[in-house]
């Protein structure tokens, strides 16, 4: 009975302790489920100090030695000053002086915001800029299957994606014209074809949906049956 | 009472009720058996994947980066969806490491995240290593540079100066923990245009993190171009958002959920455009790309194992689906009665 071995039972026990709530609640799962949550808190409380917050605030504030131990990179004192700063978001719990709280929460909101300009151009501009589409072919029908497009070519079979990619644009885009009422037959038309693609959109995310929770139950049966079972177990 | 309510109901409304425990039941049993089938069964249930041009152009793009070169991997996944993301980071790890690419690995969306993916390095590694393939060494080849709380500040600063960025993290190397700048991994990166690649793995929103801060300058590996030196693999979930982000040119490629992993092993194995493969993998944007695979060395793995028992389930859900309406059907119309 080696190391790993006992590591994949645990595994499995508590992949069976937290399926067991699909036939019904009992205090198996709930044993499991109130283990899991302390360890990951924990977890996350110990790494944060391991992964995060000693290289890059305390190291940092006190400086590091060198692999023979003699003093290697200075310490910088002003990362003290970060430390009140934190704290004070602790104040959230008093209530004679929440408002201490806000000031942390101002900062961070002000280091956001001043980002948003940037990040909304980086973001969105490029994704405007690929929705403007040639749809007037200027070549053969189809892609020929030897040699594949020829640079500065747009094939009608080309030009018709275009042309449903734009119309589905304008029609969900319409969709959203909230501030008049839209009352030519065409603008409703418009609106009522936006709302259907969009319904055909979100079926599309739906079944990527159903995909990846599919795959995280595979991935359970797949520990449980052969890296527990099979492989771990009975070495086959 | 209710014994003679249930005695009552029709065919149609008792194919509408299944007890649930009964249809998780039947799902478990059926996925069961799929990755247990795929298991024995092996190369005969490898079921045919043709991979899409966001997946193409991805797999030629981190096989075009120069060897020796530095990729970025930030992996945000835990094992929460180990499914999808574990098989997408170990496909790309397989590649970084036979073609001897220098990676070095952090997280900015989770704590657990760092751990969660050197457990994932160190499985490849021993893997190689099983196959008596050069071992990967931490700090020469590879380096962890752990978990930022502030993604958007990260990200943000990392942009700006890269070098300042991670300052002060050290990691380990033979000599014991040492700064991450003295690793061949970051010696000579100066700025973020000196990375080969910069990857996002991902079960969140973190790409847009990366989209709306950094900016890659065009560069080129040979004759191959590359418009932009960022990369996602992304869960099911993410990928449809993700999307527009790979069709508005932000990314360099795309693979997502459980069929991005296929797509890769596919690819893995039989190249693009390469006739030495077993099978041909076209890419018709460009014909004259090609790209090698590795037929012979272990490409079909994670992905393919899961592959079967996901068309299974979706075969059951279907399934479901089609009874539950059918059932509604002979309830409205009265028949079925007493059956």
């Amino acid at each position: 009975m080696d190391f790993t071995w006992i590591k994949l039972t645990i595994g499995a026990i508590a992949t069976i302790g937290l399926y067991s709530v699909l036939y019904r609640e009992n205090k198996f799962y709930r044993l499991i489920e109130h283990i899991y949550l302390g360890l990951a808190a924990g977890w996350s409380i110990t790494a944060l100090w391991t992964e995060s917050l000693k290289s890059t605030w305390w190291d940092k504030m006190v400086g590091t030695p060198t692999a023979s131990g003699q003093p290697g990179t200075p310490g910088y004192w002003a990362y003290i000053l970060l430390l009140p700063i934190g704290l004070m978001a602790y104040f959230v719990f008093s209530r004679k002086n929440n408002w201490v709280s806000r000031i942390p929460i101002g900062i961070i909101l002000g280091l956001w915001a001043g980002q948003q300009a940037d990040a909304w151009s980086k973001k969105f501009l490029p994704q405007i800029a690929a929705s403007m589409k040639p749809i007037i072919p200027n070549d053969a029908f189809i892609v020929p299957a030897g040699t594949g497009p020829t640079p500065g070519s747009l094939y009608v079979s080309q030009a018709v994606t275009n042309i449903i990619f734009l119309v589905t644009l304008l029609s969900v885009l319409s969709y959203f014209l909230f501030s008049f009422e839209l009352k030519t037959r065409f603008m409703k038309g418009m609106t009522t074809t936006g709302r259907w693609l969009m319904m055909i959109g979100f079926g599309a995310i739906f079944g990527n949906t159903v995909m990846t929770r599919f795959t995280l139950l595979i991935d359970r049966m797949y520990f449980i049956w052969i890296e527990w079972l099979i492989t771990g177990t009975f070495k086959m | 009472m209710a014994d003679l309510a249930q005695e009552e109901r029709t065919f149609g409304e008792k194919l509408q009720s299944l007890p649930r425990q009964v249809l998780y039941l039947i799902l478990i049993v059926v996925i069961s058996a799929s990755v247990i089938a795929s298991k024995f069964a092996g190369p005969a249930l490898v079921l045919p994947n043709k991979p899409g041009n966001n997946a193409i152009e991805f797999y030629a793009t981190v096989m075009n980066v120069p060897e020796g070169s530095t990729v970025a991997i930030q992996s945000d996944w835990t094992n929460s969806t180990r499914g999808e993301s574990a098989g997408q980071l170990e496909s790309l790890l397989r590649i970084l490491m036979r073609r001897n690419v220098k990676f070095m690995v952090y997280s900015l969306a989770d704590p657990q995240a760092p751990q969660v993916a050197r457990d994932t390095i160190a499985r490849i590694t021993l893997e190689r290593k099983l196959k008596g393939e050069r071992e990967y060494k931490r700090w020469d080849d590879w380096i962890s540079l752990g978990f930022f709380p502030n993604g958007e500040g990260t990200a943000k600063s990392i942009q700006s100066d890269i070098r300042k960025a991670f300052k002060g993290k050290r990691d380990v190397s033979p000599e014991g923990p040492r700064d991450v700048y003295q690793s061949p991994v970051l010696k000579n990166i100066q700025t973020l245009d000196d990375l080969g690649l910069y990857i996002n793995i991902t079960a969140s929103k973190t790409i847009d993190v990366l989209i709306e801060r950094l900016k890659f300058k065009p560069a080129r590996f040979g004759d191959f171009e590359v418009k932009n030196k960022l990369g996602s693999m992304c869960t099911g979930v993410m990928g449809p958002e993700t999307v527009n982000y790979y069709s508005a040119g932000l990314l360099f490629g795309l693979v997502v959920g459980l069929n991005g992993v296929v797509e890769m092993e596919t690819l893995m194995e039989n190249g693009v455009n390469w006739p030495e493969g077993k099978k041909t993998v076209e890419y018709a944007k460009d014909k004259q790309l090609v790209v090698p695979g590795w037929t012979g060395k272990q490409n079909y793995a994670r992905g393919t194992s899961y592959y079967f028992a996901l068309h299974t389930g979706m075969a059951l859900l279907i399934l479901a689906v089609l009874a539950g309406n059918i059932g509604m059907w002979l309830a409205r119309s009265g028949k079925g009665k007493n059956a």
